[in-house]
């Protein structure tokens, strides 16, 4: 075991060095931050000082050098933008994000298990084709495009909800809706296809022949091991969606670290960005290592195989 | 088979690719001029709609309708060209690390496991303004979307053929491993294959609508399903047709290749675990 | 002492003022006055990290600037500064500052301060956009003493007072010197005063910034509400909905939003005369493109005329824009005879397709010709790329095949650096609104300039023809001429020179757009020219204050 957490540790690492290399290369392809800084009437001699205050003004190699230097120091530099550590940027925005990721994932499993359990028991019936399209909806509809319709239906013509931005728990339901929408076809696919697994297996059918209620044997026995193949998908969208909420984050104006990435795409602010594809890969990486850590213990079979 | 063929989907799939392949023939105006006099008429059934604009004009006086299959066709083209490109990079890489195993598979794995989660969004934001936006960079864009999904399942799925007698045998009879992947696993994964590609043309048309909203997708003027949407999300109480429209639109088709999908997946091989 | 009763009346009642006054006014103010805004920029409370616009939200109501608003016709007026003259040879200013300013902690505002400011503007540290040209500008300050300040210039800065002004730059904010010295910038940036009358309560990044009123009156306008917040809200369907529900009261909106606004019973504030959308036409004036149809001046003019820009401002602006005047030229701007350009302005620039075509034939393309065309937007002005569309298309129609190619505004920015890409095209453009032209011509057409549309000295590059060597010696004159009549004169002379030459040619006038919600604030009249609202928020009245028409 311990081996193999050093392994995953060490790919890591290194596939880090690969993004951080290809992001540094790739954002400056882009353009000067400098152009996006400066007054129409700016002169040369403008842009010269303010490439130099930004230290911008060294060949790339040399940049690339005291990056590297820096990062294995843990300094990720400074924002152009912002003037502050981004390091420090990165985390105030961080919890922000994180406080709405987990609340859609729950949304998107209270929808999805029903909807999976419903599905596989009853296969190729209706209620199956209605509970598939049910869930599909979620991904059928541009995500910007439902938060648009929501905030507009629930907060501007009926008044129950907040439009936008961080606050009460109220603020909450609209982007977790939007959110959490997206992922309900996803898990009840793969909670539906568990289940068949599980319903066709030898425990069941002795769980049956012992009497059980076909709802015991269903929502007791079945479920929980319907749910193990789900905690791989919780750890890949959990990743997706603490760095990729940039469409929600922006309709609702909640300042997380989509919304970040963002503008710092659009600003060419490298450190920022640098610093936030840095820290998505580290989170990423992290998740999934623990995911499949937890998904080793949970599983039996596989501890072993290992 | 025919008779549990899902009709209403296959319905709307043919639908929108009829609206595609005849865009030209079948629009009434042309989709880009504009006629900025005759801006904002609502469809026809409405009051100040007219005969001339069915399903009413955008701000520039463009017609919707005529923009909704010309439309069709360009979201048809950019699902086409990602799939293909994605999926079949993807189709590659499943059968070679599946196949080969070892350290290969693991190296891979970890970069498909990085790339399923990485913000990809953030990644055609970037070369979109790299590249400049066109046609070539959403394909691209949108391809880095798929292929580690197509490479993880299409892995999952060699695994289990790779332990089959026929292909222990043609092992023993010494064909090479590139000959194995391409004549015996290719063709019993193809099943899985297809399905991922029309589970995943919803996901194409909806990132690329994304990448719209944005600012970074099909550059205006040419028109897109998701373009229209994006364009017309300011104006959901004075103009609701210009977004309503090519939304539902997408919304249907998108159900409808979801909905094909599954029932592929039911019919060929109902214990795709990973789908 | 006869009149003793008299005087020891006068002289409670005074008293009896002075201690109520302050609470009075503390007392009338009430309520949170909300904003909501598509961009804070990077949200530095230091002024000298800031360096676009953006700093005019929500840097504007804390730090005063040394120079003000004329807040009638826009332009500049008096600010920390009551008057200001320049000495006899022209190399110095001399400003006079308003008495009984003081920092939010108390310290009074001197001369000194006003130093000091200047001086940490134009420091190395400093990324304020023009603190480069004010290190060029400027050679020594000196404080004559607490209430007189001034400022000696390299040569003749005729306009140097404008650019103290937010109506042109923010380098003219003003810091306390004594707070900083004693706390440190660390400190300063957490917790910034300024002389403003909002001070600030707190600053979420990404989120919003609050503000408190002060309690006591202030020359710029004491609030009526006590709080203040600026919110961040970068969707604009998000912002109208916000105003719309009441969260927030005003918020910053592009055309596209108006008609929806104004169904909602919304009000809109148009604030005139903030930006002036044009195209320009680059690199014509080199060898290479000696054959390409635009160097030639007929066919310029003729893709002038065949835009009709009324209606562009009718239906791609619904009707929220004005006609333009000549390139960079505004109501408010200064030495030049606004009424003869307004006349110029309506003649030259009208729709006259069937004149076009004929300058076409004229000038040899009668079938029209292949023109590169790039469009693009900045940040906050999104609706250049609706009207480049419009532009594209109106000279579709007169036979020109427009290659069209969109650009993302960062990607453009990093294109006009070299310019090889467009070279022998056209592109979309804008410019602010400001009250000295000059500059703005400088930075277009000087062949130093980083556009250099008439031709190119830089470096080894000297390629400046006769129009190029014309506009050089002109803004010479202009830039030092001491004398209004004579610098009226040469100004006119450029702003003829440009117009002639139609290579940077005004679309329409634009304007800056807000949605309030008449429940939340009263009505407030905007400076023209300025779309920001840092300097208007302490003149807002409550709601019900001040009805809306």
């Amino acid at each position: 075991m311990r081996r193999y957490i050093l392994q995953r540790l060490w790919q890591g690492v290194i596939l880090l060095a690969l993004v951080t290399t290809i992001v540094f290369f790739l954002g400056r392809l882009t353009g000067n931050p400098v152009d996006l800084m400066l007054p129409e009437d700016a002169t040369e001699e403008d842009r010269t000082a303010l490439i130099e205050t930004l230290g911008l003004d060294a060949p790339m190699y040399k940049q690339f050098g005291i990056f590297v230097v820096n990062v294995l120091q843990g300094d990720l530099g400074v924002s152009h933008r912002y003037r502050r550590p981004v390091v420090e940027i990165f985390f105030s925005r961080l919890p922000n994000t994180l406080k709405i990721v987990p609340a859609a994932m729950i949304l998107a499993m209270i929808m999805a298990i029903p909807l999976g359990i419903v599905s596989a028991v009853r296969r190729g019936s209706m209620i199956d084709r209605v509970s598939g399209t049910i869930a599909v909806l979620g991904i059928a509809t541009p995500n910007f495009w439902l938060g648009i319709l929501l905030i507009y239906v629930f907060s501007v013509q009926l008044g129950w909800l907040p439009s936008a931005r961080m606050g009460t728990p109220l603020h909450y339901v609209l982007p977790t809706i939007t959110l959490g929408t997206f992922l309900v076809a996803g898990f009840m696919r793969l909670i539906r296809s568990s289940m068949l697994d599980i319903l066709d297996s030898e425990f069941v059918k002795l769980a049956r022949i012992k009497g059980l209620s076909e709802t015991t044997v269903v929502w007791k026995h079945c479920l929980r091991n319907a749910l193990i193949p789900v905690l791989t998908l919780w750890g890949v969208f959990m990743g997706g969606l603490v760095t990729g909420a940039i469409v929600t984050e922006t309709v609702f104006a909640w300042p997380g670290i989509g919304r970040l990435t963002f503008e710092a795409v659009i600003f060419r602010d490298y450190p920022l960005l640098q610093a936030v594809i840095i820290m998505d890969a580290v989170l990423i990486l992290l998740i999934n290592l623990m995911v499949d850590i937890l998904y080793a213990y949970i599983d039996p079979r596989i501890r072993l195989a290992e | 088979m025919l008779r549990n063929l899902p009709w209403l989907s296959v319905g709307i799939i043919a639908a929108m690719l009829f609206m595609a392949i005849f865009a030209p023939l079948i629009s009434p105006h042309s989709p880009i001029d504009q006629s900025l006099p005759e801006k904002l008429i609502p469809p026809v059934w409405e009051e100040g709609g007219t005969a001339k604009y069915i399903l009413g004009t955008d701000i520039f006086g463009r017609d919707v309708l005529s923009r909704l299959f010309y439309g069709a066709r360009v979201s048809m083209i950019v699902t086409a060209l990602a799939l293909l490109v994605g999926g079949g990079v993807g189709l590659a890489i499943g059968i070679v690390s599946g196949y080969v195993g070892g350290r290969l598979d693991s190296l891979l794995m970890r970069i498909v496991d990085a790339a399923l989660a990485f913000p990809t969004i953030l990644f055609a934001l970037l070369l979109a303004v790299t590249m400049g936006q066109g046609l070539q960079t959403i394909v691209i864009a949108i391809s880095l979307l798929l292929w580690a999904r197509f490479a993880r399942v299409v892995r999952g799925e060699v695994l289990a053929v790779k332990g089959r007698d026929f292909v222990a045998l043609a092992r023993v009879h010494g064909c090479s491993p590139v000959r194995i992947m391409a004549t015996h696993i290719l063709p019993n994964v193809l099943n899985t294959f297809m399905v991922l590609l029309t589970l995943h043309v919803g996901v194409v048309i909806v990132a690329e609508a994304s990448l719209s909203f944005l600012g970074a997708g099909v550059p205006p003027p040419t028109p897109s399903w998701g373009l229209m949407v994006a364009e017309g999300r300011g104006k959901i109480s004075s103009a609701w047709w210009l977004s309503l429209i090519p939304g539902i639109a997408i919304t249907l088709v998108v159900l409808a290749f979801n909905l094909f999908g599954d029932w592929l997946r039911d019919r060929l091989d109902p214990k795709l675990r990973q789908l | 002492m006869k009149h003793r009763g008299l005087l020891t009346g006068l002289l409670i009642s005074f008293v009896l003022v002075t201690f109520t006054w302050t609470p009075l006014i503390a007392a009338e103010q009430k309520g949170t006055l909300v904003i909501a805004l598509d961009t804070l920029g990077g949200q530095n409370l230091d002024p000298i990290l800031e360096t676009r616009a953006s700093h005019a939200h929500f840097q504007a109501p804390v730090f005063d600037s040394l120079v003000g608003f004329d807040f009638e016709k826009g332009g500049i007026g008096p600010g920390v500064a009551e008057r200001w003259e320049l000495a006899k040879d022209g190399l110095s200013w001399t400003f006079y500052l308003r008495k009984g300013q003081r920092w939010h902690n108390g310290d009074p505002l001197t001369a000194h301060d006003v130093k000091f400011s200047l001086e940490r503007t134009m420091s190395k540290e400093s990324v304020a956009s023009r603190s480069a040209a004010l290190r060029r500008n400027v050679k020594s300050i000196e404080v004559i003493d607490d209430l007189t300040v001034r400022v000696n210039t390299k040569g003749v800065q005729v306009h140097f007072p404008a650019s103290m002004s937010r109506a042109v730059f923010q380098e003219g904010q003003m810091m306390p010197k004594k707070y900083i010295e004693k706390v440190g910038v660390a400190e300063f940036r957490r917790k910034p005063i300024g002389s403003g009358p909002w001070k600030i309560v707190k600053s979420v990044p990404g989120d919003r910034v609050e503000y408190e009123a002060v309690d006591y009156p202030h020359w710029r306008g004491t609030p009526k509400f006590k709080r203040m917040t600026i919110l961040l809200v970068p969707e604009e369907s998000t912002r109208v909905a916000m105003v719309r529900t009441g969260e927030a009261a005003i918020a910053s909106i592009s055309p596209e939003s108006l008609k929806e606004v104004k169904s909602a019973k919304l009000k809109v504030v148009s604030v005139p005369s903030t930006m002036q959308a044009v195209y320009y036409f680059w690199g014509t004036y080199r060898d290479d493109q000696k054959n390409n149809p635009i160097a030639d001046k007929r066919v310029r003019e003729a893709l002038s005329l065949a835009i009709d820009r009324k209606q562009i401002i009718d239906h791609v602006m619904n009707g929220e824009a004005r006609w333009p005047m000549p390139f960079a030229t505004f109501g408010y701007s200064v030495d030049m005879d606004t009424k003869k350009w307004r006349k110029w302005s309506r003649k030259a620039l009208r729709y006259d397709p069937a004149r076009a075509k004929e300058l076409l034939t004229e000038a040899g393309y009668p079938n029209g010709f292949d023109l590169k065309f790039a469009n693009t937007a900045l940040p906050g002005t999104p609706y250049m790329v609706q009207i480049g569309l419009a532009v594209a298309d109106f000279w579709s129609k007169i036979g020109v095949k427009v290659k069209y190619k969109h650009y993302e505004w960062g990607a453009f920015r990093a294109l006009r650096r070299g310019q090889e890409k467009l070279r022998g095209g056209a592109s979309m453009y804008r410019t602010a609104g400001r009250p000295v032209a000059v500059a703005r011509y400088m930075s277009g057409f000087h062949s130093k300039s980083l556009s250099h549309l008439f031709g190119n000295t830089k470096g080894d590059k000297n390629i400046c023809p006769a129009l190029c060597k014309e506009f050089n010696s002109l803004h010479k004159l202009v830039v030092a001429e001491q004398d209004d009549a004579t610098r009226t004169k040469n100004t006119n002379r450029m702003i003829k020179l440009v117009a002639d030459s139609w290579v940077a040619v005004p679309i329409l006038e634009g304007m800056g757009y807000w949605a309030v919600n008449p429940k939340k604030v009263g009505a407030f009249k905007p400076i023209p020219g300025r779309h920001e609202f840092g300097d208007v928020f302490e003149r807002m009245p409550l709601p019900g204050q001040m009805a809306w028409k």
